[in-house]
């Protein structure tokens, strides 16, 4: 082979495989539209932060029930529903996926750094946002307990909304039906559930970490706090391990398909 | 390079790919029946109309699909299973996608960092080798289909690959790129890696390639040298319609020719319907034939002429 132009050639550096799967989960994943589509819950999360104020209780206690419910109900899951469906499905429906599929890079490399880059989005995104929004309730004092909580839930649901892209090419439907159905309809009655739902245990953290959080957040039969977090890694964990042994056997088609 | 063809011309000596008894299904559709043939060094044509199962067999080849029934090999190995196997074969698809926002350095440098290519000249080499080093910081996403393409066929190149899986390579480009780009996989498989590429167009994959797989409906139609696959379209019957002012008597006329096998007067709508194994002839003896017995020809139209109906034609 011989170059065809006299363009004087550059030099590339080589770069480790996983830093170079994390990179391009970077450049080539969110384009402006999948910025936008994350940014607008997060301008959500502000704007419930805002609600809060109009709530006629502390604003400790006003910004707890209204973030447990519409931050950690709502906001989080759609977000990060984007990041995930970004960092992989979006990537399969389109057809390209195929590029990074068929490499000799093991497939445990293409999860984790694809779920290495869409955590980062989300901790750039929807955590600050959710603290910024205890700031805006006039509860500083939520903002940690609420940055750790969306934190630890959207990394949690990036890797469980990888593993759903695994499963199927309609990732995005059936994120949402994970998300409503299972988590919000199926998790409220049944403890089992939510005690491996990234929605009420991001909830569990942000009330275990609170000084004194309303007695109606407070679910039994689920861990709370740091106990909680731990609960969420070890859920994050395997689901990675579900989305790698799901990747090693995708089946490709292509975009017109 | 000349490659030596052992008894059945579905099979290459020395085969770094093998398909045994592949079967491949889709719900009620069969993409794949009982197909078994085997890739060599050199370039190999793989040659049917839309829907044949090309795309499908290079699906399977590259890994990128599981089969139902059979085998693929590639140097040995279970392109599904080992993902090792990528190493050395690269598959560059028909369709146009490609990654997002990436420009096509960059995309070519995520290839060669996947593949760990060392050679810190690699990308730009392969860039330069399509043509677009010029265009290597322009997005992907703005380049038109063929530069797509050659983008796509630069990032399969980047890593030395020995065995490449080229999907309609040369949809989409112009006819310089198109010389250009034949030149460069019939120097790849003069280098002697296993170069695999599918097309519908005959003559395309003439210039191509030294030996072609012919596959309709899924399964192996004919193989061998583009000469044998010529050969075999030539010796079958093919069929023209005739319209004139006087069917009668140009049907008369037509039997007198050598070339013609037969001819079906169709008195309904008044046409001709002729047969032969020498289309070109008739279709110069014809308006010859016409002028000399002073008949008007309305129309002239082959029936069968479409690279489908040969290949059918093949597999009867």
């Amino acid at each position: 082979m011989t170059a065809s132009t006299s363009t004087p050639t550059r030099l590339w550096r080589p770069r480790p495989r996983l830093l170079a799967i994390l990179v391009y989960t970077w450049q080539s994943c969110f384009p402006l539209k999948r910025w936008a589509a994350i940014l607008m819950p997060c301008v959500g999360a502000l704007l419930f932060g805002l609600l809060s104020r109009a709530v006629d209780a502390g604003p400790d206690r006003a910004f707890a029930n209204v973030a447990a419910e519409g931050i950690f109900g709502l906001v989080m899951p759609i977000a990060a529903l984007v990041i995930g469906d970004s960092v992989l499905g979006a990537e399969v429906r389109a057809g390209s996926f195929y590029f990074t599929w068929l490499s000799p890079a093991p497939t445990w490399q293409i999860v984790l750094g694809r779920w290495v880059g869409g955590s980062t989005v989300a901790l750039v995104t929807i955590a600050p946002c959710a603290a910024a929004a205890a700031f805006i309730a006039g509860s500083p004092s939520s903002a940690g307990a609420a940055f750790v909580a969306a934190a630890v839930g959207s990394i949690a649901y990036v890797a469980v909304f990888i593993a759903i892209g695994c499963l199927t090419r309609r990732t995005a439907v059936w994120s949402l039906a994970f998300v409503f159905l299972i988590e919000r309809l199926l998790g409220e009655a049944l403890t089992g559930i939510a005690q491996l739902s990234p929605t009420w245990e991001s909830r569990a953290i942000f009330v275990g970490l609170l000084d004194n959080p309303p007695d109606r957040l407070v679910r039994d039969g689920i861990p709370q706090g740091t106990d909680a977090i731990a609960r969420l890694l070890i859920v994050t964990l395997v689901v990675l391990l579900l989305a790698n042994w799901r990747m090693r056997r995708l089946h490709l088609s292509g975009a017109m398909d | 390079m000349s490659v030596e063809l052992p008894s059945d011309p579905a099979f290459a000596t020395d085969a770094t790919v093998e398909v045994d008894a592949v079967s491949v299904w889709f719900g009620p559709k069969v993409a794949l029946s009982e197909l078994s043939c085997s890739f060599g060094a050199g370039v190999s044509g793989l040659l049917g109309p839309n829907g044949a199962g090309k795309t499908t067999l290079m699906r399977a080849i590259a890994g990128l699909s599981g089969v139902n029934e059979g085998t693929v090999r590639v140097a040995g190995r279970d392109p599904r299973r080992d993902r090792s196997v990528h190493r050395s074969m690269v598959l560059v698809p028909e369709d146009e996608a490609v990654p997002n926002g990436l420009t096509a350095r960059q995309l070519v440098c995520y290839s060669a960092n996947l593949r760990q290519v060392s050679d810190r000249h690699a990308p730009d080499r392969a860039l330069g080798t399509v043509g677009l080093l010029d265009v290597a910081d322009r997005s992907v996403g703005t380049f038109s289909k063929g530069m797509r393409q050659r983008a796509k066929i630069a990032a399969a190149l980047v890593s030395n690959p020995s065995v490449l899986v080229l999907d309609e390579p040369l949809n989409g480009a112009d006819p310089v790129q198109r010389l250009h780009l034949i030149a460069l996989f019939k120097q790849l498989g003069s280098d002697g890696r296993t170069v695999i590429v599918s097309s519908h167009v005959l003559s395309e994959v003439e210039r191509l390639a030294e030996r072609v797989i012919v596959l309709v409906h899924g399964r192996l139609a004919a193989a061998g040298g583009h000469r044998a696959i010529r050969d075999a379209m030539d010796t079958t019957p093919r069929h023209m319609l005739v319209r004139c002012d006087d069917s009668r008597r140009l049907a008369a006329a037509l039997v007198g020719l050598d070339s013609v096998t037969g001819v079906t007067f169709e008195a309904k709508r008044d046409e001709l319907i002729v047969q032969t194994l020498r289309a070109r002839e008739v279709a110069v003896a014809l308006p010859q034939l016409a002028k000399a017995a002073s008949i008007r020809l309305l129309e002239v139209r082959p029936l069968d002429d479409s690279l489908e109906s040969l290949f059918r034609e093949l597999v009867r």
